[in-house]
């Protein structure tokens, strides 16, 4: 059963002249625990789909679905509502509020949606999970980048989401951090039965997640990926 | 350099405009202001002159001296630019006190003596005067009749200006050359150039022509603001004022006023920092919104000297565009409006204790001078070269905080805040207002920096209102109670003999008239308070109270001086003894400073009113006597009355004695005899107060020695005035002086300084305004990376919003404490202390209206929320994915 399901979407920045198109027609299906890589060069249009299917962004044309529910239907409020029960997100930059600490930070997206009931419990869990309950009183710039990255990983699970949004999460981190955070997502994602669509530059990073999804020019392409080369494309 | 510091402004261009905005804004203010308090200390200087003469000083010399200097004169060291010559022939003590005096042109012109009618005189039998001595004596009008003084008969020619100075008793009758008198008395009326220290000036003269200084008297009005006497450093004056027993700090303030002009530098000194902090605030408000760009110029091995070299350029070439925009911006309105509001600038409306200028004479003096607009150029270099530097400093403290942090620190924003180890989601609380509390109170120095900066413009706004409420009470006070100017038309008696006196039944006439009312006639006599030693020396700082009244020999001559020691070691003091009408009783209630006044209980108990000595810095004291206690008082009796008996050193039985119960202690007499105790500077002299009715059951007196009134509503005053001088006509010695026209000036220009000075309010306010709506919306905009990151984590708008506004509110009502606080715990206190003692109001505690009070709180919290409610709608209009990136 798919749980996201993206339908000629297309995304154009700027208008007549200084148009740029950041995505074409792209049609996609996600099933619900998979774990997919969409993978492509700087500026392919990677991060912009990625922002539409979390509805930070608008699409210029096309439908986009999330549990059956086209959320360019939904109205800002609805949406925002939407993506915070059902979405959590992993930025690159960690994104942390730096005035609170780890728990605070973590605890921060529950309690606008419970208002002032948190389970603690869960976060406690998340937190040992993730190896940060012993810095829970820290403040992010206390923390490592893999550390920090692990903040923000257990902020985006915190609600509950059904799909996790990683946008370069181990872009910052060295190789080491990197293999432990893929893990901690990877586990996650069995764990608690989620959908993961993470963005990376990073063939060999992509190469460990359940299915790779290539971007180039602000499309999907298919089967082997062409590069533009001197005497005529490359096929890898 | 040049070129970085104009892609910056030209980049930021909001910023740019901000900064110099506020150089435009505070340039106009600090120019504006300051010319009219320099344009206003002119036109003071030019009715002082028209008061009390255009001299400086004067010289009683001998006839050589006399007749050689001449105008024009310059020695070593001065410059005397006019010479005017005066010489008292005779005097004639009966009935009133006439001089004949022979004057020179120069004179004349000094003491503004021209001629509006006729001739001067050129025989000896001939005199010229002024209107109000001519019809004193009681001339038909028509020159060319004879006018009798003393035993002679004397033609009178010509009809001269009258003088200003009202409080004097004497009358001048000038005379011509040929006129013989008794005896020859000479002035010299000296005028230095005014562009160069008059002291030194005078000491040069005095030396040249070997005089010794004690002969020389000061037009002290005049002088004040032309260095008419050499001052005292600034150090010795701080000095004195903290180290020695006598020096206080308000005697550290009156003496800077006096030989440092206060009111005017200090006022400079105030705006200049005003300006400065407003540039300082704006402007590193803008810079911090780059300071992660001055770290990366800083990685591209750019100094720092040469980022602050960027940072000053920037500033002082908008400083160089916006300051002289600004002086001309707040010269040019100001000018407009001057002419407007004559009544604030002119020095003519009614100050504080001040120059010793009375309300009537300034009133009078008014339509003498135009009122002029003068740029004070000193301001204006003084606030150039002080911003000029300033800014320079501002630029190397701006480079300097980016110091202390390190480059990687500079390059990611701001991370300093208190980081405590507590964990505010273990509990139930919301979690959105943790946040708004976490970015409010992250770095306490920080806040507490925007709260008084956001409270300073309400301060300010609140201290001048207050200001101008208190000046309100205190002109409508001084009006009663200075000049009799609370009423209309004063009758007085041209004489210093109590023999002389109204009769009741002229008083009764006048009350009866239909066309006057509020008529309040009053007694007087002069009496004597007996005080014991241990009351009269109670607080030593007052003992020396009375020496310079006991010094001048016009009362040692009339009344054996005022403060006498007895031989019992006990004091016996000259006073003012007034029965006043029971309705002004009850309006003294305005001047109480302990005790009741009930006119019903002060008449059925015989008990009196009493008014406290006040010295000059606005200090009270009564003999450390309270309502309750008793004053034994003396007074001459009426029958076989004679001038001697004033000495009170006649036999007891020409005197009553009397034990009085204090009602009340006051600061201040309403209506007043002139020409008893209060000549000369000696206004508002030492009095005990009851009703009329215990004057003449007490002392036996049924006559009135003045009597103040008021035209009734739809009395004509012209045709009120020819009715009481009818009725007046056959008292001897009675006088009539009407100030419909001084009362109705005066209240306009009361009107005048309110609305000005809360214009000037209004403008602080607006400056400080603007200010605060760019610090907050700085404080909003510094965060909206971590907004974003809140909005991609789930709150909706509505909740963002709130966030938001919880932010203005609470900002909006901790600046509202602040400015409790600040108002009422610091700046109320300091202004109380410089309403009593160094301006010397009659009351300071009328409060703000509560309107203006809670106004100014709304409006801080309104203006909170505006000014973070504008940012954060134009964040809402941003992507979140471009918010976060920032």
């Amino acid at each position: 059963m798919s749980i996201l399901e993206l339908r000629n979407v297309e995304k154009i920045y700027g208008e007549k002249d200084n148009q740029v198109k950041a995505l074409r027609n792209i049609n996609l299906k996600v099933e619900e625990g998979e774990f997919v890589a969409i993978v492509g060069t700087s500026g392919s249009g990677k991060s912009t789909c990625l922002n539409l299917i979390g509805g930070l962004d608008n699409p210029t044309s096309g439908q986009i679905f999330i549990k059956n529910k086209e959320i360019g239907s939904l109205s800002r409020k609805e949406l925002t509502i939407f993506r915070r029960r059902n979405i959590g997100f992993v930025f690159q930059n960690y994104s942390l509020m730096p005035v609170l600490n780890v728990y605070d930070n973590v605890a921060l997206p529950v309690t606008f949606d419970c208002g002032k009931h948190i389970n603690r419990k869960y976060i406690e869990e998340l937190l040992r999970e993730l190896g940060i309950w012993e810095k829970r009183k820290k403040y992010p710039n206390e923390l490592s980048g893999g550390q920090q990255q692990r903040v923000a990983i257990a902020r985006a699970l915190a609600n509950k989401p059904s799909i996790l949004l990683c946008d370069e999460p181990t872009g910052n981190l060295d190789s080491a951090t990197t293999i432990e955070v893929m893990g901690l997502l990877k586990t996650s994602c069995r764990k608690y039965n989620q959908t993961i669509l993470m963005v990376t530059h990073n063939e060999a990073i992509a190469q460990t997640c359940d299915r790779v999804i290539h971007i180039e020019d602000g499309q999907i392409v298919t089967g082997k990926r062409r590069f533009p080369a001197k005497g005529g494309d490359v096929v890898c | 350099m040049l070129k970085l510091a104009w892609k910056y402004m030209r980049y930021y261009k909001s910023q740019t405009f901000a900064i110099f905005a506020s150089i435009l804004l505070t340039a106009s203010l600090l120019s504006g202001i300051s010319s009219l308090i320099y344009s206003s200390q002119k036109s003071d200087l030019a009715n002082s002159k028209t008061i009390y003469g255009d001299w400086h000083y004067y010289i009683e010399t001998d006839k050589e001296l006399f007749n050689s200097v001449e105008s024009g004169e310059k020695g070593k060291g001065y410059t005397l630019e006019q010479c005017g010559k005066m010489e008292i022939r005779d005097v004639v003590a009966e009935e009133f006190m006439i001089c004949f005096i022979h004057a020179d042109e120069t004179y004349r012109q000094m003491a503004h003596r021209d001629l509006l009618e006729g001739t001067f005189p050129e025989k000896e039998n001939e005199i010229a005067a002024d209107g109000f001595v001519l019809s004193n004596l009681g001339f038909s009008g028509n020159l060319g009749d004879s006018l009798r003084i003393g035993e002679k008969e004397y033609i009178v020619t010509g009809v001269l200006k009258s003088e200003w100075a009202a409080s004097s008793s004497e009358m001048e009758v000038f005379v011509s050359d040929s006129f013989k008198g008794r005896g020859s008395q000479t002035f010299l009326y000296l005028s230095f150039n005014e562009d160069e220290k008059l002291y030194k000036q005078l000491d040069a003269f005095l030396q040249e022509h070997k005089l010794s200084s004690e002969s020389v008297a000061e037009n002290d009005e005049v002088i004040q603001y032309l260095g008419g006497e050499a001052p005292s450093s600034i150090s010795e004056i701080v000095k004195f004022g903290l180290f020695e027993e006598e020096g206080n700090f308000t005697y550290i303030v009156l003496k800077l006023q006096s030989d440092y002009n206060l009111a005017y530098n200090g006022m400079i000194f105030l705006l200049c920092l005003f300006s400065l902090f407003v540039v300082y605030s704006v402007f590193s408000i803008s810079v911090s919104k780059r300071t992660s760009e001055y770290g990366i110029l800083q990685t591209l091995g750019i100094s720092e000297a040469q980022i602050g070299g960027t940072l000053l350029l920037e500033l002082w070439t908008l400083f160089f565009i916006g300051y002289p925009l600004g002086c001309l911006l707040g010269n040019g309105v100001l000018s407009l409006m001057y002419q407007k509001f004559s009544g604030v600038f002119g020095g003519k409306g009614i100050s504080g204790a001040g120059n010793g200028l009375s309300v009537a004479d300034h009133t009078l003096a008014e339509g003498e001078n135009t009122v002029e607009f003068f740029v004070s150029k000193e301001a204006v270099v003084f606030g150039f070269v002080f911003l000029l530097i300033s800014l320079a400093l501002v630029a190397f403290l701006v480079v300097r905080s980016m110091r202390k942090d390190s480059l990687k620190t500079v390059m990611s924003g701001d991370t300093s805040f208190v980081k405590r180890r507590k964990i505010y989601a273990m509990r139930n609380v919301n979690m959105a207002n943790v946040v708004v509390r976490k970015f409010m109170f992250a770095n306490k120095r920080k806040v507490i920096g925007i709260l008084l900066s956001l409270s300073i413009g309400g301060c300010i706004f609140l201290c001048t209102t207050y200001m101008v409420e208190n000046l309100k009470v205190h002109a409508e006070l001084s009006l009663i109670s200075d000049d009799g100017l609370g009423s209309e038309y004063r009758i007085s008696l041209k004489s210093d003999s109590l023999k002389d006196t109204i009769p009741e039944a002229v008083a009764d006439k006048i009350k009866n008239m239909p066309e006057t009312e509020n008529v309040y006639a009053t007694k007087y006599t002069m009496g004597e308070l007996q005080i014991s030693k241990n009351e009269f020396l109670s607080e030593e700082e007052w003992s020396d109270y009375f020496k310079y009244q006991n010094q001048e020999p016009y009362y040692i001559q009339r009344y054996d001086g005022i403060c006498k020691q007895q031989e019992d070691g006990n004091y016996r003091i000259k006073y003012n003894v007034y029965g006043y009408d029971e309705a002004m009783i009850e309006q003294l209630r305005d001047f109480i400073l302990e005790g009741e006044i009930q006119p019903e209980t002060i008449k059925n108990n015989n008990q009196v009113i009493v008014t406290a000595n006040m010295d000059g810095q606005g200090n009270y004291f009564f003999y450390g006597k309270k309502p309750g206690d008793t004053i034994t008082l003396r007074v001459p009796k009426t029958e076989n009355y004679t001038d001697e008996l004033l000495k009170f050193q006649s036999g007891e039985e020409n005197y009553i004695e009397k034990e009085f119960e204090i009602a009340a202690i006051v600061n201040r007499p309403l209506a007043q005899e002139k020409d008893f105790l209060n000549t000369e500077v000696w206004k508002n002299a030492q009095s005990v107060i009851m009703t009329g009715e215990q004057m003449e059951e007490n002392f036996g007196i049924t006559d009135y020695s003045f009597i103040n009134a008021s035209p009734a509503d739809s009395a004509d005053a012209k045709i009120v005035s020819n009715q009481l001088l009818q009725v007046i006509r056959d008292v001897p010695k009675a006088v009539l002086q009407d100030y419909t026209t001084a009362i109705a000036t005066q209240k306009g220009y009361l009107g005048q300084q309110q609305i000005f000075f809360s214009s000037i309010a209004v403008i602080l306010l607006i400056i400080s305004l603007f200010h605060i709506v760019n610090s907050m919306s700085h404080t909003i905009l510094t965060r909206r990376r971590e907004y974003g990151i809140i909005r991609a984590i789930g709150i909706t708008d509505g909740g963002f919003y709130k966030m938001i506004l919880q932010t203005g509110i609470l900002y909006g009502l901790l600046a509202d404490v602040f400015i409790y606080l600040i108002y009422n715990r610091v700046l109320r206190r300091v202004m109380n202390y410089y309403l009593a003692h160094v301006l010397q109001f009659l009351h300071y505690t009328t409060n703000i209206p509560n309107l203006v009070l809670n106004g100014i709180m709304v409006l801080n919290v309104v203006i909170a929320v505006v000014a973070v409610m504008f940012p954060a709608w134009k964040m809402g209009k941003e992507n979140i994915i471009s918010e976060i990136r920032r």
